[in-house]
């Protein structure tokens, strides 16, 4: 047979390689390594070894390795020395395995006494310890080998059902005292499963079913050790079995061979009765029971439903449930199982195992339906279908557990130095901007040459893109890590100014990368705590305004584009803008015949040493708070804005770059110099001579787009550069500051979208304003980066001065 | 009728072929292991409904294979049948004391693993 072929195949090769391994092994061996590792891995060997020449009937194969792995074994516990002769005779040992496997193999035979001389030495040294050792289990005589391992000639055909060969039977040597009865008998069994029996996976209606082959049987579940509810273990077991088994050619070894795996897990009565004798236990009858249900005729069919609804109807009458009552009950379960909660469904989790077959019921399933449910009462000898319907649900209810399992399980993590993934970032960093120069590069005339460089270009472009988002993603983290810490300084801070405040978060899953979130937490908590200081009003001022009582912060995340916006906001006063501008007026900062909007009076608030808290307060009132805030913010590519509802509350929001290491942008082109603008704030681009331009009195410039009028700044005029371009040649880059405030910047070319990496100017140089920071282009030239919100704050101040 | 699946861990590839053509020429469905800690990681990703386990193995040996598989909270109701060549009831109850359903004498015959598993499982 060509399977077997096979399967001798893979056997020879195996063998080859554990022939190796014993090389291997006892080379070390004798080179003094004896530590029970290598033993082990000897004896799996010549076991393995073993195991298949049995399997193919190689018995001169088996009975020598089986002497060699005895002796192995008493090597291994000890009870025979390791002594360099003994190593010597192993090798020797494995020399005879080797031919063996090879005769084996080839089919050649080998001479009948081939390796006796060393088998007998073994059994030498097996005797010898057999003089001063009880009949310990692991000394079988080596010379019974040749008993124990007659070779079963494998049958590899198709299977046949069990039911029909009793030739599975084996002559178990505890049972064959007994005469074979091959008269018609009668047999009656009391089975009593302890918890072990449970313990180990064994299932009484599988016993059932296997008994059913054997004759025709009578199932009775003795259920009158079932305690009242109050005494009730969960995990005792109180339920056994009486079994009628009639078939004229039974033996009792064979009905022992269906519970030999329990053997010792239960008790277990069998005794034969004459065919006239009715099998009749009388039951005691409890003081709450019924009377005792007749004992259901089980089938080979109709065995499991039969049983199920017996045993139903049995507990439930017993038990004496009110039908209303959600109580589950569990007569036995797994007895290691942790932990009983009385729900339903608590049992499909510890058999889940057991539902896949659905029509199959276990002994779990069928306690589970002990619970009174809103399914009709069966009568005990029809029930079949019916029977399924807690099935489903408990087995879903195993896959849930089960898949939960799985998911934590899937979650592995490894440990890197932030060092090696921030080298990884800049360099797909750097890489980002070759890749986009190499594009750069590519003119109309390379373009149409070629077209294969150009499509690797592309392809090239997309790696790059997920590459570099990979990378992000591994330095991306939620803003949770910043959020948690706030409600405990909100907690401090209500107590500290007798105010009463609840913090509410939203988003807290939002990923940033891990630098913007450590550059997060002070500006936070800043924010916040202006919030609880200026913000929220003491709970009188808010009662007397007809506010609710508790004040709220709101706190929350979200994605938008390639920013992530960080909005604080309160349900306070708002801020008190003539104070602000009464304030700023005397610091300076805003000069007495300007008037600001709101909106730009809102902005004041974070003006470098500005301070409106009457009191200086201990928590947020010295002047250093919100101008922090905002270099803090700025450092990291973001931007603030507050909007303020006077009585109705604040807003400030931030707007954060997803990522600190590669920025969108747009080139341009500012006199002779490339600038940048983040693409994140421009809106659209318009050509100059399409734009409507207005003068306004005060000197400066609007343009109307869609009706609405947009501050223009003339990037040239403002970054001090001549610019030789006709004004109807030049284009407007509108940008959208924070708080969908618009500016319309006015630039001489616009030349490309591409990505840089930023490089800090004030690391590098010095803060310059209106400039958040320098890139070099893949030209190798300097661009400096537009900084859209600066330059529209800074127009405050400029008219100021 | 659901395909019953049977993860089969021994460190012999011999034996796992051979269980491998028995079993699914019975319409089992077959998962394979090398040894008891490969074992766990199927178990802790496939569903299975028996488990088929030599004792002598390498990295982690049936024993506390089986230990493991009942230490772990869904699979105590999970049959394991010990494979093995020990003749004597040594390993044997080891590994019943461990947690094992049943157990299977190698050299197998075909029909007797059949109808065992059938005792140990729907």
């Amino acid at each position: 047979m060509s399977d077997l072929d096979d399967f001798k195949a893979t056997y020879f090769d195996e063998c080859s390689e554990l022939l190796n391994e014993l090389e291997e092994q006892f080379a070390a061996i004798e080179a003094g390594e004896r530590d029970a590792d290598r033993l082990n891995a000897v004896f799996r060997a010549i076991h393995s070894v073993k195991g298949g020449a049995g399997a193919f009937g190689f018995s001169a194969l088996v009975g020598f390795a089986h002497a060699y792995e005895t002796l192995l074994d008493y090597v291994r516990d000890g009870r025979i020395e390791m002594s360099d002769d003994v190593v010597n005779l192993c090798i020797r040992a494995n020399d005879i395995v080797a031919d063996h496997v090879k005769a084996a193999q080839t089919g050649d035979a080998l001479p009948a006494d081939y390796g006796m001389e060393e088998k007998d030495r073994f059994d030498a040294l097996a005797r010898g310890e057999r003089d001063d050792s009880d009949d310990d289990e692991g000394g079988d005589p080596i010379d019974d080998f040749d008993i124990e391992f007659v070779p079963v000639m494998v049958n590899l055909g198709g299977y046949q059902p069990a039911a029909e060969t009793s030739s599975g039977v084996e002559a178990d040597d505890v049972f064959d005292a007994l005469p074979m009865q091959v008269e018609p008998g009668h047999w009656e069994i009391r089975f009593t499963p302890h918890r072990a029996l449970y313990a180990r996976a064994n299932d009484p209606l599988l016993l059932f079913r296997e008994l059913a082959v054997l004759g025709d049987m009578h199932v009775r579940a003795v259920l009158e050790e079932i305690p009242a509810l109050v005494d009730f273990e969960p995990f005792a077991v109180y339920c056994s079995w009486e079994i009628t088994l009639v078939s004229p050619s039974i033996t009792e070894a064979m009905i022992r061979e269906v519970f030999e795996f329990v053997d010792g897990d239960c008790d277990i009565a069998i005794a034969q009765l004459g065919n006239s004798i009715a099998f009749d236990i009388p039951a005691p009858a409890p003081a709450v029971a019924k009377p005792a249900p007749k004992p259901a005729k089980l089938t080979a069919e109709s065995d499991r439903a039969d049983l199920l609804a017996l045993a139903d109807d049995e507990v439930a009458d017993l038990l004496d449930f009110s039908r209303d009552s959600d109580v589950a009950v569990v007569p036995a379960l797994t007895a290691e199982k942790p932990s009983f909660t009385p729900e339903p469904e608590a049992p499909a989790i510890t058999v889940q195992d057991t539902f896949d077959e659905a029509p199959s019921l276990s002994f779990a399933e069928l306690a589970e339906t002990i619970a009174p449910s809103p399914i009709p009462k069966r009568a005990a000898s029809t029930a079949v279908t019916p029977l399924r319907a807690p099935a489903p649900a408990a087995s879903s209810d195993g896959e849930e557990s089960s898949s939960g399992g799985n998911r934590s399980v899937g979650v592995q993590s490894i440990r890197v130095d932030l060092d090696k993934v921030d080298r990884v970032v800049n360099m797909v960093g750097e890489l980002v901007i070759t890749q986009s120069m190499l594009t750069q590069q590519m003119d109309e005339t390379l373009r149409a040459r070629y077209t294969e460089l150009v499509r690797g270009l592309e392809v090239l472009a997309q790696t790059t893109r997920g590459l570099q988002d990979s990378v992000m993603a591994i330095r991306a983290q939620p803003v949770k890590t910043v959020f948690s810490r706030l409600p405990r300084l909100v907690r401090e801070l209500a107590t500290k100014t007798g105010k009463k405040i609840k913090l509410e978060t939203v988003g807290e899953n939002t990923e940033i990368d891990k630098t913007v979130i450590e550059q997060l937490s002070d500006p936070l908590t800043h924010m916040v705590r202006n919030s609880a200081d200026h913000g929220i009003e003491s709970p009188e001022t808010r009662l007397a305004r007809g506010k609710p009582e508790i004040g709220t912060i709101r706190l929350s995340a979200e994605q938008a584009g390639g920013n992530i916006l960080i909005i604080v906001e309160d349900d306070g006063g708002g801020i008190n803008r003539e104070r602000v501008l009464q304030v700023a007026r005397d610091k300076g900062v805003v000069a007495p015949d300007v008037n600001p909007t709101d909106e730009q009076i809102d902005q004041l608030i974070f003006a470098p040493g500005f301070s409106t808290a009457s009191e200086v307060s201990d928590i947020s009132g010295r002047g250093v708070g919100m101008d922090v805030v905002l270099s803090n913010i700025k450092k990291i590519g973001g931007s603030v804005h507050v909007r303020s509802w006077t009585g109705k509350g604040t807003r400030m929001t931030l707007r954060l770059p997803l990522t600190l290491a590669v920025l969108d942008v747009m080139l341009v082109k500012v006199g002779v110099s490339p600038y940048v603008v983040p693409l994140s704030s421009i809106v659209e681009t318009i050509q100059c001579s399409r734009a409507s331009f207005e003068r306004v009195p005060s000197g400066g410039q609007v343009l109307q787009v869609r009706g609405e009028y947009v501050q223009v700044i003339d990037l040239a005029q403002r970054f001090e550069m001549v610019s030789e371009t006709e004004p109807e040649n030049r284009f407007v880059v509108l940008c959208e500051a924070e708080g969908s405030a618009k500016v319309a910047l006015i630039v001489d070319d616009i030349i490309g979208q591409q990505q840089v990496v930023i490089k800090s100017l004030e690391e590098n140089f010095e803060r310059v304003e209106g400039i958040a920071g320098g890139t070099i282009l893949g030209d190798g030239n300097v661009a400096l980066i537009v900084d859209v919100q600066s330059l529209k704050t800074t127009i405050v101040h400029k008219n100021a001065a | 009728m659901t395909i019953l699946r049977v993860l089969t861990v021994d460190d012999s590839r011999t034996i796992l072929a051979m269980l491998h053509h028995t079993l699914s020429n019975a319409g089992f469905e077959v998962l394979q292991a090398e040894d008891g800690k490969q074992g766990l990681e199927v178990l802790k990703t496939e569903h299975v409904d028996v488990v088929i386990t030599d004792i002598n193995m390498p990295v982690m040996d049936g024993i506390e294979f089986i230990k493991n598989v009942r230490a772990t909270g869904n699979h105590q109701s999970l049959p394991i049948l010990i494979l093995t060549t020990e003749t004597s009831q040594d390993k044997r109850d080891q590994g019943k004391a461990a947690g094992g359903t049943g157990w299977i004498v190698k050299p197998f015959d075909p029909e007797k693993l059949i109808s065992v598993i059938h005792r140990v499982v729907h």
